[in-house]
């Protein structure tokens, strides 16, 4: 099978949906003829023109507000913001309108409307442009969260994004932007709540997020050397949650680590292991154990900044020593 | 503000401790640096002494000389001039220690003291000891929801298995681990067959092997044993034997020493509690009934099934039973049940003309009785005035020295010895 890259799949996801459907429209600062500062929209400006592919000033609040009102009277926006970061700016029109328009109007108004950028740290971008937040937004009602890990999820699911009638947050690592992997020629579309078992194994379970999905793989292929099986999942959504995986996986294993990048207090590991303490209690053979990213705005220098994350011996670590627990 | 006097951790294993004396009176005022009170920890008497002033108010359910009492547990408080004593004293239930779940769980109860007061023979169980009987301080282990769920299913008793989580919790290999030793010695003859059959000799029989030697090793690195031998006059147990085997009238089968020497230590072990004590988890635990043990060599290795209430029964009951079981245990088809459960144990040598050796303990319990061939010696008696033929026999005690000293293991071989030497005594029963 061909391998093109994470942000080539997503593209070519988009390009199809656009060719289908001429209300879908892009919205964002430098998607216009430039394609994109990281190539989200690169060549498609050729094809569709300014009105399809609109570039605006730096305003997210109003870009943001209007982009709402054109998906509550019948258009897809795909709001595109560059840095996830941004999407805060917006944070008003996101959770008072957006989030809860469709309630609000007991269904008579969709809101088919995605917002993507590129969340996660690295390459020194420093604590403005290294947020992930998908947290935040999994606590409000009405959005739907999407964290991809490979191209093939990448577009399957940026697809279904578009085709959705609720607003989705689509984020993107930016360290999985170049990431080559296997796509199919043909069309597909990935559901929204459904994990992905990335790695079988039998004595420890690890869910993990976006990049962390890869250093995870990386620290099981270390360990399977020391005879440690550890079986990985990504969620690939995080709202929705499939949790029925991830107990499924805790039946089997009896141990769960969470490693996600992000922060620790209120993220996506506390509420995973909220829900398999509650459902899974029996299963459990030891406490649940969180990697995360320290509770901290992101440092620039990349001796810090790399201190600060994950990685594949820090993640390693912590299975063996989950299962010594 | 009255300050609380806790029971402080002594040493870095220390759990609990034996509360000696107060050295201080009830309201008398203390100033720091006084001696306030003695402990005993791991065989070490403590004077401890105040780290505040005050007036000591002792409460009334404060600990007594000799209670065992976990470390943390409030023995008494300072108080300061005025004050009236603090309400909801009455507890001295232990302060939870975050670090050591192990003694945060500790439930008071009645100390048992491991060096419990010689029971004179014939006489009743005196009350303290009839009160602890039963009665356990064992610390409850932790277990993780998933081993204990996986315990329930499969029918373990995980409350005396040691974890091995890195806290002491136990978790699921544990519950497994226990559950495929219980499993290995209670498989039938046929489950081994066919093990045999598909795996081949070398896997089937090692399995047995395996238990029996990680029970074994256990046993020698953890108890402290001790063999006691004596020789002693088995004529009149011979003689007694040759009656019972000489009655036509009886249909059950005949005793066998082994059941008679079972019959008699249980009588012996009534009189002896400690002897018939169980060590779990640090604790004595004493029971009222008598279940002995005896290891049967067997094809697959040594399975020791359990004779249980040995001293409600009759020595004809006893044979009837006894064989059964031994053949069942034979055949490998003797329950877990029938293998487990004993309080004592009888090993017998004397049919390979072995005289006195040292037995193993079989954990967890106290003691275990090698008994040696029967042979004929001339011996001198009565006062050295006469020379006669009399059947001898040599018994070897081992025991847990943690548990009970020397002089009374001894007093219970002794007493053993005079039962061997009248058998008749224990025939008109115990009273």
């Amino acid at each position: 099978m061909r391998e093109i890259t994470f942000t080539a799949a997503a593209r070519e996801g988009l390009a199809e949906e656009m060719e289908r459907d001429p209300t879908i429209f892009v919205v964002g600062e430098g998607i216009g003829a430039r394609g994109g500062n990281f190539g989200t929209t690169l060549g498609l400006y050729e094809k569709y023109g300014g009105m399809r592919l609109n570039d605006t000033p730096i305003a997210e609040r109003g870009f943001v507000g209007m982009c709402c009102g054109a998906a509550m009277t019948g258009s897809r926006p795909i709001v595109d913001f560059m840095f996830a970061d941004f999407i805060l700016d917006a944070m008003g029109e996101l959770l008072n309108q957006i989030a809860k328009i469709q309630y609000m109007s007991s269904g008579r108004l969709k809101m088919p409307i995605v917002l993507r950028g590129c969340i996660g740290i690295g390459n020194s971008a420093a604590t403005h442009h290294s947020g992930s937040y998908y947290s935040i937004y999994t606590h409000i009602p009405g959005f739907r969260v999407v964290v991809p890990s490979t191209p093939y999820d990448a577009k399957g699911l940026f697809k279904t994004a578009i085709r959705s009638d609720d607003p989705v947050m689509f984020l993107e690592h930016k360290s999985l932007l170049n990431l080559k992997g296997e796509v199919p020629e043909q069309e597909y579309y990935l559901p929204f709540g459904k994990a992905n078992v990335v790695r079988h194994g039998e004595m420890v379970t690890v869910v993990a997020l976006g990049l962390m999905v890869h250093k995870t793989l990386e620290a099981a292929a270390l360990l399977e050397q020391e005879g440690i099986s550890v079986q990985v999942i990504d969620p690939r959504t995080v709202a929705p949650l499939d949790m029925d995986t991830v107990l499924e996986s805790i039946h089997k294993t009896g141990r769960l680590l969470i490693v996600d990048e992000s922060f620790a207090p209120c993220g996506i590991g506390a509420e995973v292991t909220a829900q398999v303490v509650s459902r899974g209690f029996d299963d459990l053979d030891a406490p649940i154990a969180r990697l995360n990213g320290a509770h901290t705005p992101t440092p620039y220098s990349p001796t810090l900044e790399a201190a600060v994350v994950p990685n594949t011996e820090t993640i390693a670590q912590a299975i063996r020593d989950l299962l010594k627990e | 503000m009255a300050t609380e006097i806790l029971l402080p951790r002594l040493g870095w294993t220390m759990q609990e401790g034996t509360f000696g004396e107060w050295l201080k009176r009830d309201g008398e005022t203390v100033t720091v640096g006084d001696l306030l009170y003695t402990v005993e920890s791991d065989k070490a008497l403590n004077e401890v002494e105040t780290l505040e002033d005050g007036i000591l108010y002792i409460p009334p359910d404060a600990p007594k000389t000799g209670d065992v009492i976990p470390v943390g547990a409030r023995l008494g408080y300072l108080l300061a001039p005025g004050e009236s004593a603090p309400s909801g004293h009455a507890d001295i239930a232990p302060k939870r220690e975050p670090l050591s779940p192990q003694t945060a769980v500790l439930a008071p109860s009645e100390p048992i003291d491991a060096t419990l007061p010689r029971v004179a023979p014939s006489q009743p169980i005196p009350a303290p000891i009839a009160k602890s009987i039963g009665k356990t301080i064992a610390p409850i282990p932790a277990i993780s929801p998933r081993a204990q769920r996986i315990a329930n299913e499969l029918g373990v008793d995980w409350a005396h298995l040691r974890g091995s989580g890195s806290s002491g919790r136990i978790v699921e290999r544990d519950v497994r681990a226990a559950f495929e030793a219980q499993t290995a010695l209670s498989k039938t003859a046929a489950q081994t067959n066919a093990v045999e059959a598909e795996s081949g000799l070398h896997n089937a029989l090692p399995q047995v092997r395996r238990v029996i030697a990680a029970r074994l090793s256990e046993s020698a690195h953890t108890t402290a044993p001790v063999t006691l031998t004596t020789e002693v006059d088995a004529t009149e147990l011979v003689t007694l034997r040759e009656q019972l085997r000489a009655d036509t009238a009886a249909q059950d089968p005949f005793p066998t020493y082994t059941d008679l020497l079972a019959k008699l230590c249980a009588h012996a072990l009534l009189e002896h509690p400690i002897l018939n004590a169980r060590f779990e988890g640090g604790t004595i635990v004493m029971g009222t009934s008598v279940h002995i043990g005896i290891a049967t060599d067997t094809e697959r290795g040594l399975l020791v099934p359990v004779v249980r209430d040995v001293h409600t029964k009759s020595v004809r009951q006893l044979a009837s039973e006894t064989r059964p079981l031994i053949e069942r245990a034979r055949a490998g088809k003797a329950t877990g049940q029938e293998l487990g459960g004993g309080t004592f144990t009888i090993t017998n040598l004397g049919m390979f003309e072995i005289d006195a050796f040292t037995p193993i303990i079989n954990l967890p319990e106290c003691a275990i009785l090698g008994v040696g061939r029967i042979v004929s010696k001339l011996i001198v008696i009565d006062g050295a005035r006469e020379i006669a033929v009399r059947q001898m026999m040599y018994l070897s005690l081992t025991f847990d020295h943690r548990l009970v000293d020397g002089a009374p293991a001894a007093r219970f071989l002794q007493r053993v010895k005079e039962l061997i030497t009248r058998p008749y005594l224990w025939l008109v029963g115990r009273e």
